[in-house]
């Protein structure tokens, strides 16, 4: 049996406008959570398009020169190899290309005025090394000892203030995430709780539909779509705040110069996006799901 | 269209609803159940629309033994059995003909079913007048008029009734009883609990006695006691 639209619409407009402090109680809490979530988000995708090269603990980089012959770039390579296990955990080579797609996407992503002066052929490609020791002295003898090699234009170290950056940001947006993950178990206990509190004040007319062989999905639906709906909402609501504190921190690094630094920092709008839509899955699987638990202990199926 | 076998239902571990009742009921029958409060009455009419599961025996109802349905398919089992009751159980927001056409519209039929077959039902149990009142609006009587109208406007094959004239002064049960004779001359099986000593006795259907959950009596056109 199909449920029939305008009853489901009508049922679920009822229950909303019926408990409407507790509903807006929920819709908060949820938008409240999902927005700190997408904060977190927000700021783990801000510093990793910020310290990108620098993860997965990778400590000192060899630039080499754009114009590098093989045979130096493969005594460099030979050097590094030898090293393992040893001194060198791991390294990466990072091509002219790939240096290119870092310098357009990550590090100055938006930025065409910058990017468009760039082309691949005066990037310089490099080593990316991982060192075993992660002893400041052994690393510093590790990285120096390329210093002179023929062909190395440069070798700079993670530094202090990028490793701090990390750490900082790191705790921060645990402590945001934790506050938004709790936030949104509330915001489903809350959910719950509505969607019990209407199946009670209807408790006269579900006895009623049990009677006259009301399926339990005919019964169910209103109520799940209540739920969903208030999750929805709150996600809306959540998503909007994430977009507007992105948009204010764009505006706010373009106005001043000072903070140019800060500007490897500015999220993608498709980044963007994507966290929106994740905020919205959320939203809706919180508001289904306590919902679906509350008519499930309620209903007595 | 109903039968019982070696039926017990136990609540709590200690109660004794019913203990190994067996009963067959032929379709098109008017049966009441008599006796005292807490024979099993009520327990014998909630097992047959599944609201409850006995602990031993089994239960046919439309040839089917409902023991073996599973949950979901509980919903179209109740479609075929009505039940009306002493508390009349009417939705007191909705009109007369919003409370029948609820059964109708719970149930998926579709529009102009509902239109067509609410003032019929209504017009069979007099009150066609009265479909724009709420139920607080009408007298005892009248509301067990609708949840009767309620209850058979889907054309089940059982009704079941709980007491049905309970709260109702011996006048107006003549009426709700003539209603109920009219379904069960349509073909309607009519399962009745009843404490109602008149209401048996005038009426001379098959009458099953109940006393501490076992079926003591099983006489046609018997009396109340």
């Amino acid at each position: 049996m199909a449920l029939k639209i305008d009853y489901v619409v009508r049922e679920t407009g009822r229950n909303l406008r019926r408990n409407l402090t507790l509903t807006v109680a929920s819709v908060l809490t949820v938008a409240v959570s999902l927005s700190l979530l997408g904060v977190a988000l927000l700021l783990q995708k801000g510093v990793a398009n910020a310290t990108d090269r620098w993860e997965d603990g990778v400590e000192f980089i060899i630039f080499l020169q754009p114009d590098i012959s093989t045979a130096q770039e493969d005594r460099i390579e030979e050097l590094l190899v030898d090293q393992q296990p040893i001194r060198v955990e791991r390294y990466r080579f990072v091509s002219q290309e790939e240096a290119f797609d870092e310098f357009r996407n990550e590090l100055f992503a938006g930025q065409d005025e910058i990017t468009d002066l760039v082309t691949p052929d005066i990037l310089p490609p490099s080593f990316r090394v991982v060192p075993t020791e992660l002893d400041a002295d052994q690393v510093e003898v590790l990285a120096s000892s390329f210093e002179g090699e023929p062909g190395v234009r440069k070798v700079i170290r993670a530094t202090e203030e990028i490793k701090k950056l990390e750490q900082a940001t790191d705790f921060v947006r645990w402590i945001v995430l934790v506050a938004g993950v709790v936030l949104l178990g509330t915001g489903l206990l809350l959910i719950l709780n509505t969607i019990r509190m209407a199946m009670f004040a209807r408790r006269r007319e579900i006895e009623v539909m049990k009677l006259v062989g009301a399926t339990n999905w005919f019964i169910l639906v209103p109520f799940m779509l209540e739920g969903t709906i208030a999750g929805i909402v709150g996600a809306g609501l959540g998503t909007g705040a994430v977009y507007g504190a992105n948009r204010g921190f764009e505006r706010w690094l373009a106005d001043d110069d000072v903070l140019a630094i800060l500007r490897s920092f500015a999220v993608e709008q498709g980044e963007v996006w994507g966290i929106g839509l994740l905020l919205l899955v959320l939203g809706a699987a919180v508001g289904a799901i306590g919902s679906a638990i509350a008519a499930y202990r309620f209903l007595d199926v | 269209m109903i039968k019982l076998e070696n039926v017990t239902k136990v609540y709590k571990g200690e109660v004794l609803a019913l203990h190994e009742a067996s009963c067959d009921i032929q379709k098109g029958e008017f049966v009441f159940l008599v006796g005292p409060s807490g024979s099993g009455k009520s327990t014998f009419l909630r097992l047959l629309n599944k609201e409850e599961d006995p602990d031993k025996g089994k239960i046919f109802v439309a040839g089917k033994d409902i023991g073996s349905l599973s949950r979901w398919r509980v919903p179209y089992l109740r479609r075929n059995i009505g039940s009306i009751f002493q508390d009349f159980k009417l939705l007191p927001n909705k009109t007369v003909s919003q409370n029948v056409a609820f059964a109708l519209e719970c149930i998926g039929r579709p529009k102009h079913v509902v239109k067509t077959q609410v003032p019929a039902i209504l017009e069979l149990v007099g009150l066609q007048k009265k479909m724009h009142n709420l139920p607080h609006e009408l007298s005892g009587g009248e509301q067990q008029r609708v949840s009767i109208a309620r209850a058979f406007v889907n054309r089940p094959l059982i009704l079941l009734a709980d007491e049905p004239t309970g709260n109702l002064d011996p006048a107006t049960s003549v009426g709700i009883m003539r209603l109920l004779d009219r379904i069960n001359r349509t073909g309607t099986t009519v399962v009745m609990a009843t404490h109602d000593r008149g209401i048996v006795d005038t009426m001379r259907r098959r009458v099953v006695e109940l006393d501490g959950g076992q079926i003591v009596r099983d006489q046609a056109r018997g009396v109340y006691a």
